[in-house]
């Protein structure tokens, strides 16, 4: 039973990694494709943003 | 709207070119970003792979707060951003429309997505129009049949469950009951997941929706319609960036 409620457990949080709905996403700063600085305010639009993290672009 | 990712902004400005990309792509070269949301994925084999996220996508609102998460369980599964925005924030889909004139009500069959890779999720719309005067069953109705968009599985993609809109209650004062309906315009979504082995070339994906009309006075025969979204499946895009920006074994 304590194994099964690990793997449940572990099941839940590979199914939803990160920061928890209802929590604040931490702020960042980065280089965009342009070689310009981005931030989360600067993403951000009128009604929130979509962030997506993705492995890569190059393979 | 942004995209992160462990490549430099070489590698980035290369693949915006190539795809056409105008939403910033960020660079997160250490992995700091990736490191401080706690996606780190620690199995990734240590060598250029090693940095990656597990992928996926945040939504938040204007202060940051996260109000909805997308994440796959399967690595080679993804929900596509277009996808996220019908479901999320009930935006147009306009992708292999196509319109059907049913007995009582008219259908507006749309996808997020035209053109599909292997493992993308992408979501198929039903915009319906419930003519004046006539109303239609919703799930969990007893007694009447209630509205069913039947997708079926196939190896080009497996059908997620149907999202149905709150549906109101209607008083039958002629024997007493409230049942739950819906009247106006609806919409109904299905996501699908396409097949990692699913053909490439055209993809006709075909469901029937079925419904049991009423008006004040009386009810019709339930009806099933043929709805079909006509897709095109391309393969997986295998290029990479030019050799000399590529990642390299460190």
């Amino acid at each position: 039973m304590r194994v099964l409620l690990f793997l449940l457990s572990m099941g839940s949080l590979w199914a939803q990694p990160g920061p928890a709905k209802g929590s604040k996403v931490p702020d960042f700063e980065a280089l965009d494709q342009n070689g310009s600085r981005q931030s989360l305010k600067s993403i951000m639009g009128p009604r929130g943003a979509m962030l997506v993290f993705f492995r890569s672009a190059d393979w | 709207m942004a995209a992160i990712s462990y490549d430099s902004p070489a590698i980035l400005k290369n693949f915006a070119g190539r795809k056409q990309i105008t939403f910033p792509l960020l660079s997160d070269p250490d992995s700091k970003i990736i490191r401080a949301y706690g996606i780190l994925n620690e199995t990734a084999p240590k060598g250029p792979f090693y940095g990656i996220p597990y992928p996926g996508t945040f939504v938040v609102d204007t202060n940051g707060i996260v109000i909805a998460k997308y994440f796959e369980d399967d690595y080679t599964e993804r929900y596509t951003s277009a996808d996220i925005l019908i479901k999320q924030f009930g935006a147009e889909a306009s992708a292999a429309h196509s319109t059907i004139e049913a007995k009582h009500l008219r259908i507006s069959a749309s996808s997020s997505t035209a053109v599909v890779r292997p493992g993308q999720r992408i979501v198929l719309v039903l915009d319906i129009e419930l003519k004046p005067g006539i109303h239609v069953y919703a799930p969990g109705v007893e007694g009447y049949i209630p509205i069913d968009l039947a997708i079926g599985d196939s190896a080009a993609l497996t059908a997620h469950p149907a999202l149905y809109p709150p549906s109101k209650m209607l008083h039958l004062q002629a024997i007493n009951e409230t049942v739950p309906i819906y009247t106006g315009r609806i919409r109904v979504l299905r996501e699908v997941t396409i097949g990692k082995s699913a053909p490439v070339g055209d993809l006709l994906i075909e469901g029937a929706f079925r419904y049991q009309a009423c008006d004040d006075e009386k009810c019709f025969i339930p009806e099933t319609v043929p709805v079909k979204w006509a897709l095109r499946v391309d393969p997986p895009d295998r290029q990479r960036a030019p050799a000399e920006i590529q990642h390299k074994t460190k």
